[in-house]
């Protein structure tokens, strides 16, 4: 039998390998992109380019992921709410001090040398949930625990927001996974995606009045079939929408809108009396709910939202109405790439619209269009199995993790790699909008590579002494 | 209850399992419809997009036998702007923006403020244009500076500078030989020498890939050097033309076009012992005057009139039927014909002279009776039926005259000649005395020249041709040598009397009047009716075409020229009157000109001694003073540095002037040639920009400043 000792140092190759293929292939693709016919002469000549640079931070990563191995692992539970607080302090340093770049205030520039602290707070806001969750005497289904666990998650969120970087912000949903395993009642994430179903609908319709009436429309067919003077109310609705239709006119639907509130209202009333109150109740309070959320995003989208983030979500909802050599374009730009591919590809290096920098940010956001170019529909669909199994892996290890931190964790950054990977891989495809987040391990960017490494390596870390608790 | 919390902690487990796969399935499913379902949608819209596309090869040039350009191609750049190039970076755009639009505002585009062109820029970029025109058709010159301007030096893909290379055919001369140099254009049939030798200006057409970066611009960019097949540059053609003459020669015929009010003239000058046209000129009448829009010397056969006469009385000598000095009964310039009158068209009001008189006053009754009497019967002394026609049809086949001349150009038409009895042509008794007139045959002009050419050639008939070499980048690849067509149209005493002949019209003829004690010429006139109809006493006509066709000097012939001016309005419409002076015009010109000319007239002439001393010229002590030997100038003064300065001071004397040059010092290298100039230059480690050719006339650094500070020298040259 081998010892404790031995076992517990042992490193999960498999997972070390897929991140080891990840990385390899990034820095293949944006060599792939940038190679040009003018001849690089010498190593400082290739190391300015961006496939040179990407190496660069190979080499760091790697030496990060190795110094990692040595630290001992009790070191980041220890130091996980330092780590947070650090990170939460740099969040709103940067506000103050930090670089400009497309209109965000995210990046600390030190020389050449650049980071976004939002890379960090992700890092860090793993570390603390899982430390603070996986305290003893911590339970999610306490509201004053809730609190301070959607406090950790909520603080650095709304930090990000005000610089504003919508796209990492998006992320800190992410941790929502983590809670959902770790007991958060699905009746909120239940309430919290009706919402977002709701919200989103309201976005792509014209008239948000038209939901509204759907709504109430859904809500009176709910409360008809739960009581027995239906009759009534259909005899009602009947006579209302004949009237309706025989004088329709331009406020037509209002009218049919405020008679069915009214039938509505009465109804509920004299059946309030009937001991059926709590149902109504709630029935009717979800609607007022969706209704305040429908009316509130349609103020906020109109009023609040800039209007590039406006054209994104026209973008994403109703493309119809984007000029497509306008905000349209990169999504349109991404699928030809993508498309030209084909099954096969066109073989490494022979990609001709993402090498010509047709696809904009195509190092960095739109990176997966090389590997659609070049490697055709089987490449991406290897692409999404690498990540795929990546994440099955690490949800393997969570779960034979013998200490809380260190599961807690692993789901963290199970959660943050899924939503990066889905949300940029779905917005080059226009599964969703436009949010300029890097894909994992392989989209060009030091700092963002510097992290998932950094996230990747401490996972390992842990799993590899799972035995020593 | 453990177990209870055991499940649900693996429920929620298997349901997120559950979401990372259906989350990969999604983007599978939609991977799968881009790509497979879609993919033909986006796959030819991507192809829109990029393609393989043919690059222009560089047209070769048109050039004249001592390297002068007809016609060249100059590269212009279309220069664009793509304030979204992905590569460019959100600092650099707003770091050079301002000194950008100041230095666009200043240099290429005045009509902009620097803080308008800075905002329009901005503009651009906000609104995610990709292509922002800077400048269309700029010369190299001005793309290598504007591609030296903030941000654009960082080139297509961090600095959006995107340059497309064009070709312009330009033509130093201008409208000169415009119709002989010809042009290819769309939609319209080549012409001219561009026309005919396209195939060898043409060059290869390349392949490159590119990109489409504007759909309204139709802005396609190349890919760097990705996958390209080089075009290959199309080989320059050496022309036979002489812009000297050909510029007399137009000169001539407009004022003559204009002078008569004709409806088009033509005028073409060709080198006798070779077959080199050396001229071309071709005017016809639009609303705007008179231009060169058809080529009348090649493509225009007309009914030659007078000016066959010399293949007829040729024909007769040829036969030994006649002989100059024969008698010939000229009934007062009007003769009948099997009903039909021939008439004289001068009034000459003789009876009976000689062959060469009747010739010499241009006769037509004296050729008509001629060629009716030896050619036309249809029976001999004893009734037998013989067909004499053909006689003297071979006789035109002898002189080549019912061939084209082969001129490599397209467009030659064809001689018309009867055949002799045949229906289909019309033959018939009337056919060959018109004939001996120079009517019912067809020639253009540029086929009589040759015939007249041959005469002057004594005998031997040149193949006129219009390019002499074919080079590929400045090195020969195929030579034109002249060719000979036929050694002897004639016998040489019947070339030699045409030539007597020739000459008389000029000394006695009817060319008479345009004669010159200066040198003698040889020539015929000819005055042809077109639209005519013959009716039974006289002919009704609708104009004239007046023609004259000869060579000179007579004694040695250089050159031959034919003019033929259609339809004159105004000022007599006679050969002599109307082409005769045009002809007259251009040989004096070329006498003028051509000093070789003078030498064969006057062999004794002193060479015209008349140069141009040098002035503010500066150059290396050395060289001035083995220039300054070589020509034998008058010089004074003394050089006391490496480099000197000729000044011319009084009308026959040079002073050496003495320019220092400092070692760290821009140095003044105003009057220097360039070679002289780079090597002062660069010597001390400026780089050196040049516009113009010549001496340099001014540098963008004054003389004395010290080194260091500057890289860059501009030099104008004049």
């Amino acid at each position: 039998m081998t010892s404790r000792g031995e076992r517990s140092k042992k490193i999960d190759y498999i997972l070390l390998s897929m991140y080891f293929a990840l990385v390899a292939l990034g820095a293949l693709m944006i060599y792939a992109t940038t190679i040009s016919d003018d001849p690089i002469t010498s190593y400082s000549a290739f190391l300015k380019t961006a496939a040179g640079n990407q190496i660069i931070w190979v080499g760091i990563s790697l030496f990060a992921l190795a110094v990692i191995q040595l630290v001992d692992w009790k070191f980041w539970q220890i130091s996980a709410f330092p780590i947070y607080l650090v990170s939460i302090i740099l969040l709103v340093l940067v506000l103050f001090f930090g670089v400009e770049v497309r209109g965000n205030t995210s990046w600390f520039r030190i020389g050449s040398f650049g980071f976004q602290p939002s890379e960090i707070a992700k890092f860090a806001t793993s570390l603390a949930l899982a430390s603070y969750l996986g305290a003893y005497n911590t339970d999610i289904k306490r509201s004053s625990n809730l609190v301070i666990i959607l406090g950790l998650i909520f603080l650095p969120a709304g930090l990000i927001l005000l610089q504003p970087d919508a796209g990492s912000a998006l992320i800190f949903v992410s941790f929502f996974i983590l809670l959902y395993r770790e007991g958060f009642s699905f009746t909120y994430i239940g309430v919290g995606l009706v919402a977002a179903i709701i919200l989103v609908i309201t976005l792509a319709v014209d008239d948000v009045n038209i939901v509204t009436l759907g709504l109430i429309g859904i809500t009176t067919t709910i409360l008809t079939t739960l009581f027995k003077t239906r009759f009534y109310w259909i005899v009602s609705a009947i006579i209302v929408l004949f009237f309706s239709f025989y004088f329709w006119g331009e406020n037509s639907w209002k009218f049919i809108l405020l008679s069915n509130s009214i039938i509505l209202s009465i109804l509920a009333t004299v059946h309030y009396v009937n001991k059926k109150a709590r149902i109504i109740t709630f029935t009717v309070m979800a609607l007022l709910l969706s209704i305040g959320i429908i009316y509130s995003a349609d103020y906020a989208f109109d009023n609040f939202l800039k209007p590039y983030q406006q054209e994104r979500i026209y973008m994403w909802l109703r493309p119809e109405k984007c000029d497509p050599k306008g905000p349209l374009y990169n999504v349109i730009q991404s699928k030809l790439a993508i498309s030209s591919g084909g099954v096969t590809g066109k073989g490494l290096f022979q990609g001709t619209l993402t090498k010509l920098n047709y696809v904009p940010q195509q190092l960095t956001d739109f990176i997966f269009c090389t590997i659609g170019e070049e490697h055709g529909f089987i490449g991406s669909l290897g692409l999404i199995g690498v990540f795929l199994a990546l994440l099955l892996r690490i949800l393997f290890i969570a779960e034979r993790q013998r200490s809380n931190f260190s599961r807690i964790y692993a789901y963290g950054i199970a959660g943050i790699i899924f939503f990066h990977v889905f949300i940029n891989v779905g917005m080059t495809m226009g599964l969703v909008p436009t949010i300029g987040v890097p894909l994992p391990f392989i989209s060009k960017g030091g700092s963002s590579l510097f992290t998932f490494t950094v996230m990747v390596a401490v996972l390992l870390k842990l799993d590899s002494r799972r035995y020593s608790i | 209850m453990a177990s209870n919390i055991k499940n649900e902690v693996l429920i929620r487990v298997y349901i997120l399992l559950f979401l990372f796969v259906a989350a990969a399935v999604l983007i599978f499913a939609k991977a799968i419809r881009i790509s497979v379902f879609d993919g033909e949608k986006w796959r030819s819209a991507g192809k829109a997009l990029v393609k393989m596309r043919p690059v222009e090869a560089e047209r070769g040039n048109i050039l004249t036998e001592d390297g002068q350009f007809l016609a060249t191609s100059i590269p212009v750049f279309d220069i664009s702007f793509d304030p979204n190039s992905s590569g460019m970076k959100e600092g650099d755009f707003d770091a050079n923006i301002d000194s950008l639009a100041y230095l666009l505002s200043t240099y290429v585009d005045n009509s902009f403020t620097p803080g308008g062109y800075r905002d329009y820029l901005i503009t651009m970029r906000n609104e995610k244009k990709q292509y922002v025109k800077i400048k269309l058709g700029a010369s190299y010159a001005e793309k290598e500076m504007i591609s030296r301007f903030p941000l654009f030096r960082q080139g297509q893909f961090k600095g959006g500078f995107v340059v497309q290379q064009k070709y312009r055919r330009e033509r130093p001369f201008g409208l000169l030989a415009r119709r002989t140099i010809g042009y290819v254009r769309e939609d319209v049939p080549p012409v001219g020498i561009e026309g005919s030798f396209n195939y060898i200006l043409n060059g290869e057409q390349g392949e490159q890939l590119m990109i489409l970066v504007d759909e309204k611009a139709e802005l396609w960019i190349p890919v760097s050097n990705y996958e390209a097949i080089e075009p290959k540059r199309g080989d320059d053609i050496v022309t036979t033309l002489d812009m000297e003459l050909q510029d007399i020669t137009e000169k001539a015929l407009l004022r003559a076009m204009n002078y008569h009010n004709a409806e088009w003239g033509t005028a073409v000058v060709m080198e006798v012992k070779t077959g080199k046209v050396r001229a071309v000129a071709n005017l016809g009448r639009t609303d705007e005057g008179w231009w060169e829009t058809y080529n009348y010397a090649l493509g225009q056969p007309i009914e030659p009139g007078s000016t066959f006469k010399l293949a007829t009385i040729m024909a007769l000598l040829e036969d030994r039927v006649v002989s100059l000095e024969d008698s010939i009964d000229l009934n007062k310039g009007r003769m009948e014909i099997y009903g039909k009158t021939v008439v004289d068209s001068y009034a000459h009001g003789l009876e009976k002279t000689t062959v060469r008189k009747a010739f010499e006053i241009s006769s037509n009754v004296g050729m008509a009776s001629l060629v009716h009497q030896h050619y036309n019967q249809t029976r001999d002394e004893k009734g037998n039926t013989i067909k004499k026609a053909d006689q003297f049809i071979d006789r035109l086949k002898q002189f080549k005259l019912h061939l084209p001349t082969g001129i490599k150009i397209e467009g030659e038409a064809k001689p018309y000649i009867k055949t002799p009895y045949s229906t289909q042509d019309e033959w018939s008794g009337l056919t060959l005395p018109w004939m001996s007139f120079g009517y019912e045959v067809m020639l253009t002009p540029l086929q009589i020249l040759a015939f007249y050419n041959a005469v002057a050639n004594n005998g031997v008939l040149m193949k006129p041709y219009i390019v002499s070499e074919i080079q590929h980048m400045g090195k020969v690849k195929e030579t034109f040598k002249p060719i000979i067509i036929d050694q002897a149209i004639a016998s040489k005493s019947t070339i030699k009397k045409a030539q007597l002949l020739l000459e008389g019209v000029v000394e006695n003829g009817t060319a008479k009047k345009i004669a010159t004690d200066d040198y003698r010429f040889a020539g015929k006139t000819g005055t042809a009716q077109v639209d005519y109809q013959r009716l039974k006493n006289r002919t009704q006509i609708s104009g004239y075409q007046a023609s004259f066709v000869g060579y000179f000097p007579a004694e040695e012939p250089l050159y031959s020229c034919i003019v033929v001016i259609n339809r004159p309005r105004e000022h007599g419409f006679y050969g002599a009157d109307v082409a005769g002076p045009v002809f007259r015009e251009i040989a004096d010109r070329t006498f003028a000109s051509k000093i070789d000319l003078h030498k064969s007239i006057n062999e004794m002439a002193k060479e015209n001694k008349h140069y141009k001393l040098p002035s503010k010229s500066v150059g290396e002590k050395q060289d001035m003073a083995y220039l300054v030997k070589h020509f034998g100038l008058p010089t004074y003064g003394t050089a006391g540095s490496d480099w000197v300065m000729l000044q011319a001071t009084a009308p026959d004397s040079i002073r050496v002037v003495t320019r220092k040059m400092e070692a760290k010092e821009v140095p003044n290298v105003v009057g220097m040639g360039l070679r002289d100039a780079l090597y002062a230059l660069e010597n001390r480690g400026l780089t050196v920009e040049v516009v113009g050719v010549g001496k340099v006339v001014q540098q963008s650094i004054r003389p004395g400043t010290k080194l260091g500070n500057y890289k860059n020298i501009r030099l104008e040259l004049k």
